[in-house]
């Protein structure tokens, strides 16, 4: 990679990372201007700088709102770049079905798992909030899913997981998918009295969950 | 207001005298047990939740019957996070089961633009404010002399949060701060009314819940500047009127140095340990005994996981745990009790609390 390139990397993992969308925008079509590998920077800039302040997000430097600017900053520079990215190989294509469950519209902590599973390199279809369970179910069918993550806020919505693992079951499709769930509320009791096949109680602890089931790493 | 306490300690105390102590670090006969039965009142007269937070008559008389079953020490007027949105023009959506939740899909505020269309209401008018302080009053004129009622309000940037959006809010607060601050003190000055209101309809105290004084969601500097800074008027305003402050936050990681500062409450009711406290013991230590604390079960285990047996257990380490705090602690449920809950677990902790709270 050329000293050009490199700098030009630099400069657009830091518009993430200090939250410049429109800078973002613009060092990737600039990216593109030049004939530099789309890839490249999608990889050394928006996911280095999203990387980095997914690490201040860590140390409390940075908090929900910083985080996300900076997701929506990668997401711009990825919009441009996507179109242009050939023959990449992240290395798996897997893929993750994520939503809030129905009754909840809280969907900060689904947000952050959604970011930290795509810059892993996990292909991320969010179904947003307040998601009926079989949604869940037909879309992990359709697109097929290698993991269901379900997301809660609330007490009274827990049991909303339970159902798809219930729909699962009844449509004899349980073992194509595993399920993940993850919220405030919730526990590894609980993820085990529903038939989960994992709980992360922090965003970060959920790829590494994913990665886990998926066979990317090794079970602990 | 003033409230006579029998200092003749033969008998049993009644619900106020007990919590009043707690509230003052002086030990009653035992510890308080509060465990925040609200929605879950709704199923032991058997209502819907729709027809419950809607209805103050419903909900006066499942909150009375839920007392008189469980047997706890205070009622909480939480309704649902959405009370105050819907009046300031939030579309809500009331499931039949469960607690009801914006139609984000029609957000009120749907761009930054909107928030100058947030204004001003008349909370003893509007429809769902207006409930609640009804149901206020109906707990005081039932149990007002024995079972302490404690007021809601949710804080100004919480409600914002609910006709905006949550994400879209957070990022509003970098690239629009003025716009959401102005929004901001719109909402607090309902707020104001609002409380006074419920102290009105006889509140014997008012509970306010600042939900992002967290360190899961925002920097401390941040909350000051969007939240502290501005509801500080409401908790002023209800000490003025003679009527104490008490504090709900069932977040992450709460910023109590800034809440303590800021809000000032006498105690505050919530479900982790403080910011920078390590576990239970160490915010035991750095915290019981500056401020009351009203906790702190998991609800979601002791509602939904916990045998009768594990909440007994839950609940005496608890009284254990929080002993340092001299007097100063009411067994709770960190968060509201599970409205699809285990009643009987809620009965169960205040059955812990006699077993294992006397002083």
């Amino acid at each position: 990679m050329s000293a050009d390139q490199e700098e030009l990397f630099e400069r657009l993992a830091t518009a993430v990372f200090e939250l410049d969308e429109a800078l973002a925008a613009k060092l990737s079509q600039e990216v593109l201007d030049r004939g530099y590998d789309a890839w490249n920077a999608v990889e050394h800039g928006l996911l280095a700088g999203v990387n980095r302040a997914g690490k201040l997000f860590d140390e409390e430097e940075y908090f929900v709102p910083e985080l996300l600017i900076a997701a929506d900053a990668m997401y711009a520079g990825l919009a441009i770049l996507r179109p242009h990215i050939k023959g990449h190989d992240s290395g798996f294509n897997r893929k993750v079905v994520i939503g809030v469950v129905q009754g909840d519209t809280h969907d900060i902590g689904k947000n952050l798992v959604r970011i930290m599973l795509e810059v892993a390199g996990f292909e991320v279809h969010d179904l947003g909030r307040d998601v009926p369970p079989r949604k869940f179910v037909e879309a992990a069918i359709a697109l097929k899913a290698d993991v269901i993550a379900l997301s809660t806020l609330m007490t009274t919505t827990m049991e909303r997981m339970g159902e798809v693992v219930s729909i699962l079951e009844a449509e004899q499709v349980r073992n194509r998918f595993k399920v993940i769930v993850g919220g405030s509320p919730l526990s590894q009791q609980f993820s085990d009295r529903i038939g989960a096949d994992g709980y992360a109680p922090k965003a970060a602890q959920a790829v590494e969950l994913t990665k886990r089931l998926v066979g990317l790493v090794n079970a602990a | 207001m003033t409230i006579a306490i029998r200092t003749e300690q033969s008998e049993e105390l009644s619900s106020l005298e007990r919590v009043v102590l707690a509230l003052q670090y002086k030990k009653p006969d035992r510890v308080p047990a509060a465990p925040l039965v609200c929605g879950a009142s709704c199923r032991v007269l058997g209502y819907s939740y729709d027809r419950w937070s809607q209805d103050p008559r419903i909900a006066i008389a499942s909150l009375v019957a839920a007392q008189e079953l469980i047997e706890f020490d205070g009622f909480l007027t939480l309704v649902d996070l959405s009370v105050e949105a819907e009046d300031f023009g939030q579309e809500l959506i009331f499931p039949e089961r469960s607690t009801a939740l914006p139609n984000f899909d029609n957000p009120f505020i749907k761009t930054a633009d909107d928030y100058s269309k947030v204004k001003a209401v008349d909370p003893r008018k509007s429809r769902r404010m207006s409930t609640v302080i009804e149901i206020v009053r109906g707990l005081v004129e039932a149990k007002g002399d024995t079972v302490p009622t404690m007021g809601f309000v949710y804080g100004p940037l919480g409600v914002l949060s609910q006709i905006r959006g949550h994400a879209e809010l957070f990022k509003d607060i970098i690239r629009h701060p003025d716009r959401v601050l102005e929004a901001v003190h719109t909402i607090n000055k309902v707020l104001v009314e609002y409380a006074l209101a419920q102290i009105e309809a006889g509140a014997h105290a008012i509970v306010l819940d600042p939900l992002y004084s967290s360190a899961s969601i925002l920097k401390k500097s941040t909350w000051v500047k969007f939240e502290a800074e501005i509801f500080k008027s409401v908790s002023d305003a209800i000490r003025d009127a003679g009527v104490p402050v008490l504090v709900h936050n069932c977040g992450g990681g709460v910023y109590f140095d800034a809440v303590l500062e800021h809000i000032n409450p006498i105690a505050i009711s919530h479900a982790y340990p403080a910011h920078g406290s390590a576990n239970w013991e160490e915010h035991a230590a750095n915290w019981a005994k500056k401020v009351v604390t009203i906790g702190v079960a998991d609800p979601a285990k002791v509602g939904h996981e916990f045998s009768q047996a594990q909440v007994l257990e839950d609940s005496r380490q608890q009284i254990e745990t929080f002993k340092v705090a001299e007097g100063g602690f009411i067994l709770s449920s960190g968060c509201e009790f599970p409205p699809n809950g285990n009643l009987l677990s809620a009965r169960t902790m205040v059955q812990a609390a006699r077993l294992y709270g006397r002083y």
